[in-house]
């Protein structure tokens, strides 16, 4: 009798499963997720995901950031007012939100107005980057929307913030259907989905898996109808379920993992470029040994960038010494710091350091950008900075206790990590150059209005050529004279089967899923 | 008996107040804020001073500590400083899965350990009663992650008897959560082929989580047994001529069962808590994985809302074995 239900279940259970080209499963450590509201998500993870459930006006495609795309509008022009910038956008019709409804100006404004009201973590970029206040933004007719933004902000910047999750349009019918207590729905969206991307939300059990469906009124219709993303951290754990074929990509590989997985013909790697920076930043407050331009200068050239890419991170980044990095507008490819330790020591000796230099590395005792822990960073950069008789005592600490002490000003010399939070250069230049923004420039005490005012004069500047003509000037001034020593621009390597095509991971680290086909 | 019971039900009260102190100071010495650990690298000024004052952080210590007690009475957990989520809803989400998984490996413990146990006993100082002892050694000294990793790597990866990591295979549909059971869930939905498969992936973390606990389980009954089985009367009942099943059923199991007894209690909770490796190994989303997550991001409500919960699983536990205790032997009474 057992026996029989034992036969009966497994008959049963070959039927219920289902065709393995038809489902897309995706590994790795999704634990940042903590929500899938398109106004308020700003985690990796979230954003990834939000990203194939929404669409917004304009968009990136692939790894290029510098040209806008059509996304729900069709076209969009950019004009100067008295004392605004008007931006009106022609929606394209026949979009469609996965209940049905077709996307009208009038959604649009309501997601634009519900990005303002919730105060998400990213709402900064629409309020305080481009200056949008509510009312500002109107439905002229069904298919146009006009926004208005003061002449203050940039235009540019605020195109490229619209690529992201925060102007993703959701549907406004819907979500005020299930709002309560004047959340805007942001209970609802937090689990559910009301957008009109490729994808719809089936299911999110926390911790475990995020189910997605193709929504069956996209536009765009996606190559594989069910993805799942499977919740696994133990990098051993993830190259297991790679190799017995329970998930198709494996993204958190350990370099050995990867190594492994690279030499088999049935897997493949793929390098997502990144928009992330690893650098050091010396605080230049009065007194301190790096308010000294000639210690500054010594760091630079006693830091051995090529080794540390090469050896450390086997090749997992890409060289950069100026703060834009690569992939956006304005990036300055000038390397012209090599590792040189006895010039080092003599800019240390002229500085006033004959005897060597004694501070503090504070770095974290996490991982750093191209996954290697930063205390092994750190002390690689010990070593090299050694033999040019800078002499650093490495603290590692918890990365939440490294900010803390980093934006109180209370460190010497910090091992840490940036990446912009929209893609446009002004997600750099302002922090990096400008003091009153209050970020890295201020928590390393870099006040330089020159540099300030060239920040600001090109983020306003709406010719592509004259921008970066501003952006060259400006990364030159600050790799020669700031508190910075640019170490690398990390790539994320993953790892996925050779079934698997047209798998992508952009630097703005959205994955657009409905592209990705599985070959039997 | 009654008023024994609300004695002791006024203990595990007591014992709630003290974790709740305890993970409260503990939260304190620690010198790190967690508003940087919420909000990470680009965090402005002013978002950090939000997010303190919409936590509470910004208060002293003491009226924090008071303001958790008084929402504790109204069974308020409060917010997770990661999920923004009430804690509350957050354990509802992912207890089932610790809970699923613990029965699992509990009744593993059981089913292996108890009759190892006794069977060792019977064959005193015989190949039976070595080899129990040796397994008993081998699997009470190896640590979790490392026969986590090589049961994996040998029944999964390499001999594909057993699936991997997870609670289901994703490529199968999971049937609507219920319970949060997945196997029971499953039965529900009388979807057989997610019950089969999820009961396969139960086996392995189940075997690797009670493993130890049947190590420990089987020695102990090995020793219990042991010792009963020397006693007057169980001579006697061999001398009646009774057979070995009626003499160690009936006579020398009850007998040796109540050391027995309370090691169980314990070792369920150990179990519930003891899970962490388990389930991060095994990708499995319980609240071990939870713990470790919100302790890495400082999220202290998370972390005492678990420790809370565990803790009063853990004493219920004991207070459930102290009552069978008395029902068992009439000798123990309470004053």
């Amino acid at each position: 009798m057992r026996r029989g239900l034992l036969a009966l279940a497994m008959l049963l259970g070959l039927a219920w499963a289902q065709d393995r080209t038809q489902v897309l499963v995706y590994g790795g450590d999704w634990t940042d997720l903590i929500t899938l509201d398109p106004q308020v998500v700003y985690e990796f993870t979230g954003v990834m995901i939000a990203d194939n459930l929404y669409e917004t006006l304009v968009r990136f495609e692939g790894n290029d950031l510098s040209t806008l795309r059509p996304g729900l509008a069709e076209s969009w022009k950019v004009e100067r007012g008295t004392t605004d910038w008007i931006l009106t956008f022609k929606l394209r019709k026949g979009s469609r939100f996965s209940t049905g409804r077709e996307v009208t100006a009038k959604d649009v404004v309501f997601s634009f107005e519900r990005a303002l009201a919730l105060k998400g973590p990213g709402s900064f970029l629409f309020t305080e980057i481009a200056q949008l206040r509510p009312g500002a933004t109107k439905a002229l007719d069904p298919y146009t929307v006009e926004v208005r933004i003061p002449k203050t902000a940039s235009p540019q910047s605020f195109l490229s913030i619209l690529t992201f999750t925060l102007g993703g349009v959701v549907d406004s019918e819907e979500v005020q259907k299930n709002a309560k207590g004047g959340d805007f729905g942001k209970d609802f969206l937090t689990n559910n989905s009301a957008g009109s991307g490729p994808y719809r939300l089936v299911r999110w059990d926390r911790g475990n898996q995020v189910i997605l469906e193709a929504n069956p009124y996209a536009r765009v219709k996606p190559k594989v109808p069910r993805v799942v993303l499977r919740y696994i951290q133990e990098p051993a754990v993830l190259r297991t379920a790679l190799e017995s074929g329970e998930i198709d990509i494996a993204e958190g590989l350990t370099p050995e993992g990867l190594r492994a997985i690279a030499a088999n013909p049935r897997f493949k790697v793929v390098r997502a470029e990144t928009l992330r920076l690893q650098y050091l930043g010396m605080n230049m407050k009065p007194g301190s040994p790096f308010s000294n331009p000639k210690v500054r200068e010594a760091v630079r050239f006693a830091v051995n960038q090529d080794e540390l890419i090469q050896g450390l991170l086997q090749g997992n980044a890409a060289k950069i010494q100026t703060f834009i990095p690569k992939g956006l507008l304005g990036y300055n490819p000038a390397t012209p710091y090599k590792y040189d330790p006895a010039r080092a020591k003599k800019l240390l000796a002229e500085a006033g350091y004959p005897q060597g230099l004694e501070f503090e590395l504070l770095t974290s005792t996490g991982i750093c950008g191209g996954g290697v822990p930063c205390p092994d960073v750190a002390a690689k950069l010990q070593a090299d900075m050694a033999r040019a008789g800078l002499k650093a005592k490495i603290r590692a600490i918890a990365n939440a206790e490294v900010l803390a002490t980093y934006r109180a000003q209370n460190h010497q010399m910090v091992l840490a990590g940036w990446s912009p939070d929209f893609p446009d250069p002004d997600g750099n230049a302002t922090p990096w150059a400008d003091y009153a923004a209050r970020s890295l420039a201020w928590r390393n005490s870099y006040n330089d209005e020159v540099a300030a005012k060239l920040a600001r004069q090109a983020a306003l500047e709406a010719d592509p050529e004259k921008r970066k003509a501003l952006y060259k000037v400006l990364t030159e001034k600050v790799l020669r004279e700031g508190p910075y020593v640019v170490l690398y621009q990390p790539a994320q390597p993953i790892g996925l089967s050779a079934k698997v095509e047209g798998f992508l991971k952009n630097p703005m680290m959205s994955v657009p899923l409905w592209q990705v086909s599985k070959q039997p | 008996m009654g008023a024994y019971i609300l004695r002791r039900l006024f203990m595990v009260l007591f014992v709630g107040v003290g974790i709740t102190f305890i993970t409260f100071l503990i939260a304190q010495v620690i010198p790190i804020d967690p508003a940087a650990a919420a909000l990470g690298e680009n965090a402005r000024e002013e978002q950090i001073q939000e997010f303190r004052q919409r936590y509470g952080l910004d208060k002293p210590i003491l009226v924090q500590y008071a303001l958790y007690l008084q929402r504790l009475l109204q069974l308020d957990l409060g917010r997770s400083l990661r999920t923004g989520r009430p804690v509350a809803e957050d354990l509802k989400e992912f207890f089932p899965a610790t809970l699923e998984l613990a029965l699992a490996a509990f009744a593993v413990a059981v089913l292996l350990g108890l009759p190892a146990g006794v069977w060792a006993a019977l064959r005193h100082n015989r190949l039976p009663d070595l080899l129990v002892r040796l397994m008993a050694l081998l699997l009470g000294s190896t640590p979790v992650f490392f026969l986590a990793i090589l049961l994996l790597d040998l029944l999964h990866r390499r001999l594909g008897l057993l699936p991997g990591p997870g609670r289901l295979d994703p490529f199968l549909i999971p049937p609507p959560p219920v319970t949060g059971l997945t196997t029971l869930d499953a039965l529900l939905a009388r979807d057989w082929g997610a019950f089969q498969d999820a009961l396969a992936h139960l086996l392995l973390p189940a075997f690797v989580l009670g493993s130890a606990s049947a190590a420990l389980l089987a020695r102990m009954t090995r020793a219990a047994m042991l010792e009963v089985l020397s006693q007057d009367y169980v001579r006697t009942a061999w001398a009646k001529g009774l057979s070995e099943r009626q003499v160690v059923l009936r006579h020398a199991l009850k007998n040796a069962a109540l050391p027995v007894l309370t090691l169980l209690g314990s070792l369920m909770g150990g179990l519930l808590s003891g899970a962490v490796l388990t389930e991060t190994i095994f990708s499995w989303p319980g609240l071990g994985r939870y713990v470790t997550q919100s302790a890495t991001s400082l999220d202290f409500p998370a972390v005492m809302g678990v420790t809370l919960l565990v803790g009063l699983v853990y004493s219920l536990l004991n207070l459930l074995v102290d009552l069978l205790y008395a029902l068992l032997d009439p000798r123990i009474r309470y004053a």
